[in-house]
């Protein structure tokens, strides 16, 4: 089972009696190169990215996200598969009825036992090994169902209670070890969710068979998102899609920030900035450097708080680089003293020491990385605040419900640090680190010896336990994709599961919220055991199909409704009308109280707002076929508040006579 | 013909239409526009906007902003070419928008010379807080307006006709609205959210809810006819981003509200006499894949080599990235430096530095009097016990100098400030009589009339002039202390400086050749002598020429290369009236722009309001005050670029040079030059820079000597000189703006939105080049009211 078995995992996990099992990898032996399908492609400076898809059956395929250098003539057998997606799409060609449930990182492999038992050490802060050679039994476990995302969510609030009420009134051992495991296996997680985000933001959109739409991705993105956020499991599917674009706008604020920030703060230094295109990706990081046999004009301004922005000691006063033993990078400088770029002969030679490499991604400020002075500086902070959190939480027993001034302390203490230049947020820093440690392990284009150098000191950031090295991550992930292709055949895992999940989604279509719930809490507290499905059907797919197309009708109507302005204006007519028609002939079959009210209060209000004698018309129609009998189009006699009010009313009536 | 009845004419040219939507099938007949609804839209391009509403959506089968294109492009008039007069910053546009008039606002912050006075228009929270402690009524740019006898748009209507938004010439603070929004915060709907982590609602979104809400229930009562709405969403994103994505977003987000706006308005009683409006304030220099890049003054003034003064802003320096950065009440920053050659440890006192860096592209600098400086310097000097007797002698000498040169235009400020402080007085008796006679109860009728803001309003103004008497006379004081000096030249000077030099003062502006040779600290060696005895002055003081070392700038990290590595692009300031050389056909006031020493021009004005522009070189004061320069030919790299312009549109025959040089009317000049790429450069210097005495017409009845006074209070806010950003580079040293800034007269940043639609207007799309000036005198003729301001200065 694919996919309930992350949730017994994690179960297992907090038992700590996982149960590790040797990798089969027989399934990968004889893929079928002639499956795999047509290509999208989206091309950054030095990489290509594009989907590739296979299909699962007839009624739903797997996309996956390659990455390849971006020459025509390369191997492709040499391109990288990144991320899978299992889009459920009944077997047509509309992307209306499509369904996208499971996401896999190919590149997560999951902790071996000994990696687990020294998670559950306290202060254990090393990367012992690079993580398992080959994939075990659940090595094709996704990192994320898409369409339950309230389901992760309620176990983690089900493992926070136990942890709070039997784990925690324990021993200091049984405590500090339970703490550090599940604080460990946390960020663990979330560091392979910011890698697949961190990926899908390079993925081309379109509404090809081949590639995601722009709805879909977004979506995925703001529900990997949203998986690293306590109750982000419960954001409704419309709010997702919204959150998942406005995240990617905010990025690119965040980042074009901390371009400038840095950049003004090498100035004020006397350093020299410039921006490092790894791994493709351009502008995400930077690299300050300083320039060696230089003078630093006094500036007439203190400089401590830009040091303390910078996170570095201030290298003019620095003795080690008067006489600096380290490698020295040989550039050019133009006539107004700019970098030149690698290569480039400019009016003056300039010798260079690298000072730091920092994340533009950060939310507040350029988050050092890579301090080439101090290889323990950026490792000694985390280990720190880890080393506190565990102190405080796992050894003494602090607890936010009854030393809630403690942590209010706490806050404040980041708060005023925060304000003075520190990046104080763990969690936005490991994320930073998680898209750098791959983007490294990826680059080519890179000087090699600075690359080298790079690496050395991120190797030195590692301190989880359960994190595997990145280059074997990027190894086992044609493994994996091997796997995930074995399990699309048509005797594989992924058509019974397919079915399971389509068997539940008719269940749960048109049922109130109230049943929605029960549902989901039977679920939980039966460990996945119990999921409400329909008994198999014949004319499964048929149902599916009129489910989903009444789904993206009704939201689309929503949408129009929600605006609370003529429709007409923002949609051509023709589209609204045949959505009403659509929706129309498809409620024939739907008995659902609830849903059958959604869509006569929708089309009701779609009717008021329009100006158009036609559309309302057709709207008229489609309160008839919904609620099966005729109501006068008022709006079409008289405009304004006092035929809504009429036709609301009305509405309102014909479904407390329904129900 | 004025400005205002030629527009007239343009939008009424082609006769009535049908009013649009609500009824089709039944054309209705002209109606004069009874009631105006304006939506202000903070920092909206319009290549932006209009580019976008001609694009396709391929999944609506629209425009991509939908009711933008229905309502104004299709039905409504657009006015394609509607630019920023003078420069292109919030404060200064909107105040011209809102008032029909010449702006007397220049700076989104100024400061008054003498006292030190901060003028922060932008700061919203300070009004607040003296609103809820009955200290304020008015946002300061109004209360600027007020003083000056300059009525709002909005005032044209009675208080109970109108509904105002949230914005920068805000009269009154409804607090019920403040009060829902706060109750919206703790919502559930917002708590859950919160919860989520599903980005609850920012208070300015909350707040923004809360006004569309009350704006839609105005727009049901017929009595309300003047209503306005004003969003900052696309200058904050234009700021913050140049992600084309992110700023389609934002524009649906607007185009969605101008939907709801006219739904609203359709379904009042009053639709068919309503005239909508889309305006924005300027334009916004956003570039995909530009980042806007700062240049710090603050370092640079800090710096020795820019005179090592101690800076004082409006705000803090990466605000964010400091406690103090929270407090939402400031208004004046200083910023030491750790180089000053004369005032370490008195940044607190003698901040000899002010600048107004809200305009991002643009700074205004005012620099303390440099003869103030070598006072201020000379005093230090002369009270060191250990100064030889021959310098003591010879710098005692050189002070009562300096202040001789300088007495008789002190001795008039002083008696000049006596007589204003005398008038002022008068009339704070009068009106501490008429407050104490308020009442202090009010009845429902007569708050509904305003009657108590307007009260309120006496009590506000009378404790302004209260605590203008008390900061004018101090600064009045010193000065005659200072015409009064006798300094012993045989002993140390034992009195405090502070006596003398007001602190926190700069005195009066600084002319050309001062800040061509300004005085930053006395000489490397001290004082000298000449062989006279005399103090050697140019040994004895550093100096720096402000105009050369700002255009020597270089800024050595910067790794776009579609940025020059010179962030100035040129520094502009007025030539004093009787300064400049007469022989150049009598024009009323002059203006230099700066570039380099072979790159300048002087934009001349005569008193019909005609303008010459002349390429000039190496303009310098002499000893005689007048000004003097190179005349040059018409050449490629002058500020403005104007010869070499190919969107300059001007007649072949004379020549571009000729033409150029010549005298033309605005209009002329609009028209020739608003496609270049400074747009209305030529006119907006004329804008920003003019004295401000023809435009304070002073509230009615006012005494002369008060009007005299008003006037000198907005003549004091002037700086020494402005300077201007180049292309995609900004000021902005509070936070980051890198995705795009405006401020100066670049086209991007001075194309402007105007649209209307309603009322029983035509459709057209109107081409003729038009400013800010016309818009509220326009609005006014259109509702069938007098005009702010019918004919053009």
């Amino acid at each position: 089972m694919l996919v309930n078995s992350r949730r017994r995992d994690n179960i297992r996990g907090l038992l700590f009696s996982a149960l590790l099992s040797t990798v089969s990898l027989a399934f990968c032996a004889d893929i079928p190169q002639t499956r795999l399908q047509s290509t999208t492609l989206r091309e950054t400076s030095q990489f290509t990215y594009y989907w590739q898809t296979t299909p699962v059956g007839e009624t739903a395929q797997l996309l996956t996200l390659f990455r390849g250098a971006s020459e025509p003539n390369r191997d492709r057998a040499a391109d990288m598969p990144l991320v899978t997606v299992l889009r459920d799409t009944l077997g047509d060609k509309n992307p209306e009825n499509d369904r996208v449930s499971y996401v896999w990182l190919l590149s997560y492999v999951r902790p071996n036992l000994g990696q687990r038992l020294l998670s559950a050490v306290p202060f254990f802060y090393w990367r012992v090994t690079d993580g398992p050679k080959s994939l075990n039994e659940h090595g094709a476990a996704p990192l994320l169902n898409v369409t339950a995302p309230q389901h992760p969510v309620v176990s983690e609030i089900g493992r926070n209670i136990l942890q709070w009420t039997m784990l925690d009134p324990m021993t200091t051992p049984v405590r500090a070890t339970s703490r550090a495991y599940r604080s460990n296996e946390s960020d663990d997680e979330r560091l392979h969710l910011e890698e697949a985000i961190n990926y899908l933001r390079n993925a081309p959109v379109g509404d090809k068979d081949s590639e995601l739409t722009e709805v879909q991705l977004d979506t995925i993105l703001a529900r990997l998102e949203l998986r690293k956020r306590l109750l982000g499991g419960f954001v409704s599917e419309r709010r997702a899609a919204q959150l998942g674009q406005e995240d990617g706008f905010e990025q690119e604020r965040i980042r074009s920030r901390n371009w400038e920030l840095l950049r003004q703060c090498a100035e004020k230094t006397g350093l020299l900035f410039e921006p490092l295109n790894l791994g493709g990706r351009e502008g995400q990081y930077a690299v300050v450097w300083f320039p060696l046999g230089q003078a630093f004009e006094s500036s007439g301004a203190s400089l401590t708080p830009i040091w303390k922005l910078l996170n570095l000691k201030n290298p003019w006063d620095d003795a080690r680089l008067k006489q600096w033993h380290g490698r020295v990078y040989e550039r050019s400088l133009d006539e107004n003293g700019s970098l030149l770029p690698p290569g480039a002969t400019g009016s003056q030679p300039v010798r260079l020491v690298p000072l730091g490499v920092y994340s533009l991604n950060y939310p507040r400020l350029p988050l050092l990385l890579v301090d080439f002075r101090d290889t323990l500086h950026v490792r000694r902070h985390e280990m720190t605040q880890r080393t506190i959190n565990e102190i405080t939480s796992g050894v003494i027993g602090i607890s936010h419900f009854t030393n809630w001034y403690y942590y209010v302390a706490a806050d404040l203490y980041d708060f005023i640090k925060a304000r003075h230049g520190a990046a104080m947020n763990q969690a936005a820093r490991l994320d930073c680190y998680s898209q750098f440690r791959v983007e490294l392990a990826l680059d080519h284009s890179l000087d090699p010896v600075l690359r080298e150098q790079m690496r050395h000191y991120v190797h030195s950031l590692a301190i989880n336990p359960l994190q595997g090295s990145p280059d074997r991550e990027i190894e086992l992930a044609k493994t994996r994709f091997a796997l995930l292709q074995a399990d699309a055949q048509e005797d594989g895992d992924l058509a019974a599961q397919l079915d399971k999940d389509r068997r539940a989604e008719l269940a749960e279509f048109g049922e109130n919220r109230r049943a929605r719930i029960l549902g989901d809490v039977l679920h939980e507290i039966s460990f996945g055991l119990y999921t409400h499905r329909v008994r198999q059907q014949p004319d499964e797919i048929a149902a599916l199909d009129r489910d989903r197309r009444i789904r993206y009708q009704l939201s689309f109507l929503d949408s129009l409704a929600d605006a609370g302005t003529q429709p007409e204006i923002a949609y051509d007519s023709s589209h609204i009308h045949a959505a009403l028609i659509e929706l129309s002939d498809l409620m024939a079959g739907v008995k659902s109280p609830t849903l059958r009210a959604h869509v006569g209060s929708t089309v009701a209000r779609v009717r008021e707002l329009s100006r158009d004698t036609a559309l309302q018309a057709d709207c008229s129609q489609a309160l008839v076929a919904v609620n099966g009998q005729e109501k006068p189009s008022t709006a079409a006699v008289s405009s304004g508040l006092a035929a809504s009010t009429n036709t609301v009313a009305s509405v309102g009536a014909s479904l407390d006579a329904h129900k | 013909m004025s400005r205002v009845f030629a527009l007239f004419c343009i939008i009424f040219s082609f006769g009535a239409r049908p009013a649009i939507s609500q009824s089709q099938a039944t054309p209705i007949a002209p109606t004069p526009a009874r009631r105006i609804v304006i939506l202000k839209i903070d920092g909206l391009n319009a290549d932006l906007l209009y580019g976008t509403m001609r694009s396709r959506d391929p999944v609506t089968g629209k425009s991509l902003l939908p009711w933008f294109s229905h309502l104004f492009a299709e039905n409504g008039v657009v006015f394609e070419n509607f630019y920023t007069r003078g420069i292109s910053l919030s404060a200064p546009s909107w105040s011209m928008l809102d008032t029909g008039r010449h702006s007397i606002i220049r700076g989104n912050v100024e400061y008054d010379r003498f006292t030190g006075h901060v003028y922060d228009y932008l700061n919203f929270f300070p009004f607040y807080i003296g609103y809820a402690r009955s200290r304020h009524v008015d946002m300061p740019g109004v209360e600027v307006l007020d003083r000056a006898g300059i009525p709002l748009l909005s005032d044209r209507f009675e208080y109970d006709q109108r509904f105002q938004g949230f914005q920068l010439y805000q009269r009154g603070v409804r607090w019920h609205t403040l009060e829902h929004v706060l109750e919206h915060r703790f919502s559930s709907k917002v708590l859950v959210s919160m919860l989520e982590s599903a980005g609850a609602p920012s208070l300015d979104q909350l707040l923004a809810e809360e006004t569309e809400g009350e704006l839609k229930k105005s727009l049901r009562n017929p009595e309300i006819l003047y209503l306005d709405f004003f969003t900052g969403d696309m200058d904050h994103e234009g700021h913050a981003t140049n992600d084309p994505a992110a700023l389609l977003h934002a524009l649906r987000q607007l185009d969605a509200l101008v939907g709801r706006i006219w739904t609203a308005i359709e379904e009042s009683s009053t639709a068919r006499e309503t005239l909508f409006v889309a305006v924005s304030d300027h334009g916004m220099n956003n570039v995909p894949s530009i980042f806007s890049e700062s240049f710090s003054l603050p370092d640079f003034l800090n710096r020795q080599q820019g005179g090592a003064h101690h800076v004082i802003t409006n705000r803090h320096q990466l605000s964010e990235f400091k406690l103090m950065g929270l407090n939402p009440m400031v208004q004046r920053v200083t910023n030491p430096s750790t180089a000053s050659f004369y005032l370490k440890g008195e940044a607190a006192h003698y901040p000899t530095a002010w600048l107004d860096l809200d305009g991002n592209e643009r700074a205004s600098v005012h620099l303390r009097n440099s003869d103030l400086n070598k006072i201020h310097i000379l005093l230090l000097e002369l009270a060191r016990p250990d100064l030889q007797k021959t310098i003591r002698r010879a710098a005692a000498a050189c002070l009562r100098e300096t202040i001789d040169r300088h007495r008789a235009a002190w001795s008039e400020t002083a008696a000049e400030l006596d007589q204003e402080m005398t008038a002022l007085k008068k009339v704070i008796e009068e009106r501490k009589k008429a407050v104490l006679n308020l009442p202090k109860k009010w009845t429902a009728e007569q708050l509904a009339r305003g009657e108590d803001k307007a009260a309120r309003r006496l009590a506000d103004e009378l404790d302004d002039w209260q605590q203008e008497q008390t900061e004018y006379s101090g600064y009045a004081l010193r000065l005659r202390a200072l015409l009064a000096l006798q300094d012993d030249p045989e002993h140390p000077f034992r009195q405090r400086v502070s006596d003398y030099i007001p602190e926190h003062s700069l005195g009066e502006n600084n002319s050309v050749a001062q800040i061509e040779h300004y005085v930053v600290g006395p000489g490397v060696e001290g004082f000298v002598l000449d062989t006279d005895g005399r103090v050697d002055e140019e040994k004895s003081f550093r100096y720096v020429n402000y105009f050369s070392v700002l255009a020597d700038q270089r800024v050595r990290n910067n790794p776009q290369p579609a940025l020059s590595a010179r962030p100035i692009d040129f520094s502009a300031m007025r030539v004093p009236d009787d300064r400049y050389d007469p022989a150049i056909d009598s024009p009323v006031h002059a203006y230099w722009l700066y570039a380099s020493e072979d790159a300048q021009l002087l934009i001349l004005q005569d008193d019909g309001g005609r303008i010459a522009v002349k390429p000039i070189q190496r303009l310098v004061q002499g000893a005689d005050g007048k000004v003097h320069w190179s005349p040059q030919e018409w050449r490629r790299g002058l500020p403005l670029h104007l010869f070499e312009d190919a969107q300059l549109h001007v007649p072949e025959n004379p020549d571009r040079a000729a033409w150029l040089s010549e005298w033309h009317t605005e209009r002329d000049w609009l028209g020739a030059v608003h496609m270049s790429q400074y747009s209305n450069g030529v006119i907006g210097i004329t804008e920003q820079f003019s004295p401000f005495p023809p435009d304070i017409p002073g509230p009615q009845g006012i005494d002369p000597i008060l009007l005299r006074y008003e006037r000198r209070r907005r003549e004091l806010v002037q700086p020494d000189f402005e300077v201007f950003a180049a292309d995609h580079w900004n000021f902005n040293v509070r936070n980051f703006n890198p995705g795009g800034n405006h401020g100066g007269f670049f086209r991007i940043s001075t194309h402007s939105v105007w649209m209307m639609s309603g009322a029983g207007l035509q459709a057209r799309t109107i081409s003729e080049p038009c400013d800010s000036l016309s818009f509220a005198s326009t609005l006014l003729s259109l509702a069938g009211r007098v005009p702010s301001m019918p004919s053009a200065r």
